[in-house]
């Protein structure tokens, strides 16, 4: 189990072992709780045929909205970058989940992200801009600048987020108002 | 700007040593091994957060000892604390400054400007292009933030991009082009940010350079510097599209070879002396007044662009001068701001001692004694 635990984001050995123990001494019901709670999140959620956001449904509630704006895609790395977005109550397009970013070192290349996928919807939708919202590191600008050139033949606006989200920032540390001026100044990049 | 006082804990030879120092000249005097030069270290470790040996952090501890602490009270306008730690078991740094824990190491470097002067600067003109890459990198990245993240971004790009090439070369099957060519243009675009800013760099230090050749050397020779990047590209030019040109045109080498092999991870700096190369016709003496120089030089740049004056630290380079011009940059140091310099032996600089101001300790198996 601390095997299992030191596996998660931003946990190490010694949080591992805290967590562990303390499931091993919760109570019965508690325990069950937290046993069904994991098992659900397999067996419910799953990947947006859309956009690749989580939903317990098909179709996520974004992609299924009347009141969202089917022709602007936002493209962000990871389905958690939505949730961040979505509290700014800045955006009222639609998204596109990545999946990670070009890391060669990671064995995580062109092939490995759906950027096939992005092009597909580009290519049947009625789309007119592509917002590019991945992180602003080295691999998030770099599979930004391979996409700008993936996007280069099609007759649409491509834009980036403003800075204002620091150097090596994360959209996930940013705050509310950060990520929202940086929706509303996005720059043209094509 | 100056340090004001030091205190160590388990670091290197030093059980508990504290310091307080004068804002003049301070001269530290011990045998090797004795633990001056980690007393160097130290202060140039909480200006910088590295430690200029490229110590690891298990060396840095005294044998035995859970962890080691650094601290520093640096005094402008206001008094700075700067805290590091270090805890053995758990294998990491901790910095705190005025109380507070620092994240980024890119918060404290820059924070206080340091200037340090070792026996190790024949380097910076008998060493490789890499040693005075380092040396520029160090003075820039002191005053300016963005080149920091710069040089760090551009790092991480050859690492990937190293890595690319060498997938490339050995599965030729799988197309990677399109990776390859955003890497690529990730590269020019960080990489020439990198060049502009070294080049605005040298164009402005080469005058401070000649000043201290001048003032302070009193040489009559004339120093002279040439920034060489991109396969010695002309000073004027375009360099995104030069960059570009140039890498694009080497991609078959950069394959077969598993390497960069273009942009600013290869430049150097050609020093000259009345116009001939320092590196091929300098004499011994010629190279040690040119690292001195541009020392002294790297201290006037900071201060001039940071608005603080650096702390100079000396480590055991008096031994290389002759006792006049010793003299002579000490009376000269003084003057400009605070110093720390270690010597092995004090009877050639006994005169030293009569500077006003100036603070004298030695250094014996760890302990420091005010003398
Ligand atoms: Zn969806």
């Amino acid at each position: 189990m601390i095997e299992e635990f030191s596996k998660f984001p931003g946990i190490g050995k010694k949080s591992a072992q805290r967590l562990a123990m303390y499931l091993f001494r919760s109570k019965d019901q508690d325990f069950q709780k937290f046993v069904d709670a994991v098992v659900a999140l397999k067996r419910d959620l799953h990947s947006c045929q859309i956009c690749y956001n989580i939903t317990e449904k098909a179709i996520c509630s974004i992609c299924g909205s009347e009141k969202r704006d089917k022709s602007v895609i936002c493209v962000v790395e990871e389905a958690s970058d939505i949730l961040h977005i979505e509290r700014a109550n800045e955006f009222r397009g639609v998204y596109h989940v990545l999946g990670g970013v070009l890391m060669p070192l990671k064995g995580i290349y062109k092939e490995e992200l759906r950027i096939q996928e992005l092009l597909e919807r580009v290519k049947t939708g009625n789309v007119l801009e592509v917002i590019l919202a991945l992180n602003p590191d080295t691999e998030g600008d770099t599979t930004s600048l391979m996409l700008m050139k993936e996007l280069e033949r099609f007759p649409l606006k491509v834009t980036r987020l403003a800075r204002g989200i620091p150097i090596g920032g994360d959209l996930e540390f940013s705050d509310d108002a950060t990520i929202g001026r940086a929706m509303a100044g996005r720059i043209t990049v094509k | 700007m100056i340090v004001r006082r030091l205190t160590l804990h388990d670091f290197r030879i030093h059980h508990s040593t504290e310091m307080e120092f004068s804002p003049k000249l301070n001269f530290i005097v011990g045998g090797n091994g004795q633990g001056k030069t980690s007393l160097i270290e130290a202060i140039y470790f909480l200006c910088t957060t590295k430690n200029y040996k490229g110590a690891p952090d298990t060396d840095l501890l005294r044998f035995g000892q859970p962890g080691y602490t650094v601290h520093g009270v640096f005094e402008d306008a206001t008094e700075n604390n700067v805290h590091i730690r270090f805890l053995a078991d758990e294998n990491r740094r901790i910095y705190i400054k005025d109380g507070k824990t620092v994240h980024r190491a890119a918060d404290i470097i820059g924070a206080f400007p340091v200037v340090l002067l070792t026996p190790e600067d024949h380097a910076l003109t008998q060493g490789a292009p890499a040693d005075r890459r380092k040396f520029i990198d160090s003075v820039i990245s002191q005053y300016s933030s963005v080149y920091l993240d710069n040089i760090l971004e551009y790092a991480k790009v050859l690492k990937q991009r190293t890595f690319l090439l060498n997938r490339i070369k050995e599965n030729p099957g799988r197309s990677l082009t399109a990776e390859l060519d955003a890497f690529t243009e990730k590269m020019i675009l960080t990489g020439s940010a990198v060049i502009r800013q070294r080049d605005e760099f040298l164009q402005e230090f080469k005058s401070f350079v000649e000043e201290v050749y001048q003032e302070i050397m009193r040489e009559e020779e004339s120093p002279s510097m040439h920034y060489q990047f991109l396969e010695g590209a002309a000073p004027e030019s375009d360099i995104s599209a030069l960059f570009r040109q140039k890498i694009y045109a080497r991609r078959d080498d950069e394959i077969r070879r598993g390497m960069n092999l273009t942009g600013p991870h290869r430049d150097d700096i050609d020093f000259g002396i009345n116009g001939k190369s320092l590196k091929s016709f300098g004499s011994q003496g010629q190279h040690k007044t040119f690292q001195v120089a541009l020392r002294f030089a790297q201290f006037f740049y900071l201060k001039q662009r940071s608005g603080k004056t650096p702390v100079f630290l000396l480590d055991d380079v008096f031994g290389e001068l002759d006792a006049h011009r010793a003299g002579h940059i000490s009376r000269y140091l003084r003057q400009v701001g605070q110093a720390i310099i270690t010597m092995t032996d004090l009877s050639n600089y006994a005169y030293l001692r009569e500077m006003n101001e100036s603070r004298m300790f030695t250094v014996s198996a760890g302990t420091v004694t005010p003398a």
